[in-house]
């Protein structure tokens, strides 16, 4: 009995049935689906045609070189925004429904719990942002897309890094509970004025790229953009594009880690303190 | 004929504006309670503003003459500020009205307010005038403010007219969310239709750019909502980007056939969806 409630099957198992159970809830709303996906076009389109207005009539090449810093930059700020609210705030609502205290009695992986709430924004973002960038294309004429694959390593990295800060984030929810609300929205509008996802760096002032350069994710929405957009004159703007690899590199490695050690770790807290079920 | 006992048991004029008032009121009260949130209210359209701002910025030297070619001021930051602020006012008709809708409804508290003898037409018109108070004062602080940060004078123009044009824009704004409050009613799933259609509003109405950059089917889509005529009305008025007819008088008198439309529409289908959801599932159920 024991070997089926433990071990890499086990782990596998919760975890399938866990996202199948995020899937079916998502599939449930259709009209959900449709209005998110019809929101986020929308929301790029707007910002790009607004930028477009400050660009001289020259032709398709200058509108999609606008269009991939937004649409871009836009990819990462949804994934971040996604995270915030699946990973750390569900934890919040499973809190209000009571059944986070029931899924602490399972012999269930807690690991597989956190990690299924990502399967759901991975495909439900991930749709979302390519059938954006298809409708921007159709919209505007085509994106830039160069170094696919390295541009997917470094978006495969940023998300490993956006998630860990999602764990993170989900053990401060533990700690902080309902005003982890109020705080999902201020890093949301934090990340979109620092970390620059739908304009270059180079508009922020001195002060404010200073510390978008000190940020790891910021690399990662320089980078992932630069390469797709086949590093033009002054890309990568925050450093060298060897240089942002290795930081995104170390953010998508390290902060799963961490993110995960603190969740356990305010667990261990809550749970010590009986705070589990409090909300 | 009218029997002289008709009106009993029908409030008087004076008992129904007591009665809107007091939802005004009662909504009013329940916001000055989230400081946190009301601040947010005016960060968010001066952070949506900045975005296309910066952007432009970053486009070089010639960012607002190639501005100007495009909207017909060079006066960026004012128009994107008109845009983002109009867009707290529309956003905010349709959340608060068609979002009071379900939040009665959640609470358990609609049916409650059906068996007053109060109809939800005045108390909605309560709401939207907590609605008006609270958008207006909050995108007028955050366009003043965020002319402030990015060191332009908010006040140059025609400030009248401008007014005018806000004014006039709000009575068909509150018909259309009346109507979405209908879809509330009816769809239940409140929160993404209203996400969306804020959105929908906020494209069509050209939120941070001419709609005439549309092609010609969207552009006459766009000029059917009433927020397209506030919007480039107030920027006319302030930034003389142009009137679509040229001159303001024309371009208000539009909105005025709105005005007297809108809301009749607005009543009409609220009206209908409710008496058909009371005489189905009943109103309370969600």
């Amino acid at each position: 009995m024991q070997n089926r409630l433990t071990g890499p099957s086990a782990f596998l198992s919760t975890l399938f049935a866990m996202a199948g159970k995020e899937l079916t809830i998502m599939l449930r709303y259709p009209v959900e689906f449709v209005a998110s996906f019809g929101q986020v076009f929308l929301i790029v389109a707007t910002v790009t045609l607004a930028g477009l207005m400050f660009s001289p009539q020259t032709g398709a090449n200058n509108n999609s070189a606008t269009a991939g810093v937004v649409v871009y930059g836009f990819v990462i700020f949804m994934f971040l925004s996604d995270t915030l609210w699946t990973i750390g705030y569900n934890v919040r609502r499973d809190q209000k429904q009571g059944t986070l205290e029931q899924l602490y009695l399972s012999p269930a992986s807690k690991f597989a719990n956190l990690l299924s709430r990502i399967s759901v924004t991975l495909v439900w973002t991930g749709l979302l942002c390519v059938m954006s960038a298809v409708l921007m294309s159709a919209l505007i004429g085509d994106l830039p897309v160069h170094n696919l694959p390295l541009a997917l390593g470094v978006l495969a990295l940023t998300l490993s890094g956006t998630f860990g800060f999602g764990f993170a984030f989900a053990a401060l929810t533990l700690r902080i509970k309902e005003s982890a609300q109020t705080l999902i929205n201020v890093i949301q509008f934090s990340f979109m004025v620092v970390c620059a996802p739908f304009y270059p760096f180079s508009a922020l002032p001195e002060w404010a790229r200073a510390i978008a350069t000190a940020i790891p994710l910021s690399h990662g929405v320089d980078a992932f953009r630069s390469l797709l957009m086949g590093l033009p004159t002054g890309y990568p703007e925050l450093a060298p594009i060897e240089v942002e690899l290795v930081v995104v590199a170390v953010f998508g490695i390290v902060m799963p880690v961490l993110g995960y050690w603190l969740y356990r770790h305010e667990e261990d807290v809550a749970r010590r303190a009986g705070s589990l079920s409090e909300y | 004929m009218t029997h002289p006992h008709s009106r009993v048991g029908r409030p008087t004029f004076g008992q129904t504006l007591s009665a809107a008032l007091a939802e005004t009121q009662l909504r009013l009260i329940n916001i000055t309670r989230y400081p946190g949130q009301m601040v947010m209210e005016v960060v968010i359209p001066i952070v949506f503003a900045a975005m296309p701002m910066l952007l432009g910025r970053a486009s070089g030297p010639d960012a607002a003459a190639n501005f100007a070619a495009n909207t017909g001021t060079t006066n960026y930051v004012a128009y994107l500020l008109i845009g983002s602020a109009v867009f707290t006012i529309v956003s905010g008709a349709f959340w608060h009205v068609a979002y009071w809708i379900r939040f009665e409804q959640e609470t358990g508290t609609l049916e409650a307010v059906y068996l007053t003898p109060t109809s939800t037409l005045t108390l909605a018109s309560g709401v939207a005038l907590y609605s008006v108070i609270r958008g207006l004062t909050t995108a007028f602080i955050a366009y003043v403010i965020g002319c402030l940060i990015f060191q332009v004078n908010p006040f140059s123009g025609d400030l009248l007219v401008a007014l005018l044009f806000v004014l006039s824009g709000l009575v068909p704004l509150y018909g259309m969310a009346l109507v979405f409050g209908a879809v509330v009613l009816r769809v239940k799933e409140s929160s993404a239709i209203v996400n969306l259609m804020q959105w929908v509003v906020s494209f069509l109405m050209g939120m941070f750019f001419p709609v005439s950059i549309f092609p010609p089917l969207l552009r006459w889509a766009a000029l059917l909502f009433p927020p397209t005529w506030m919007t480039n009305g107030v920027r006319s008025a302030l930034l003389g980007v142009g009137f679509f007819f040229d001159v303001w008088y024309l371009d208000l008198a539009v909105l005025w056939v709105f005005m007297l439309f809108a809301p009749l529409f607005g009543f009409w289908v609220f009206n209908r969806v409710e008496r058909s959801v009371q005489r189905n599932e009943g109103i309370g159920q969600f």
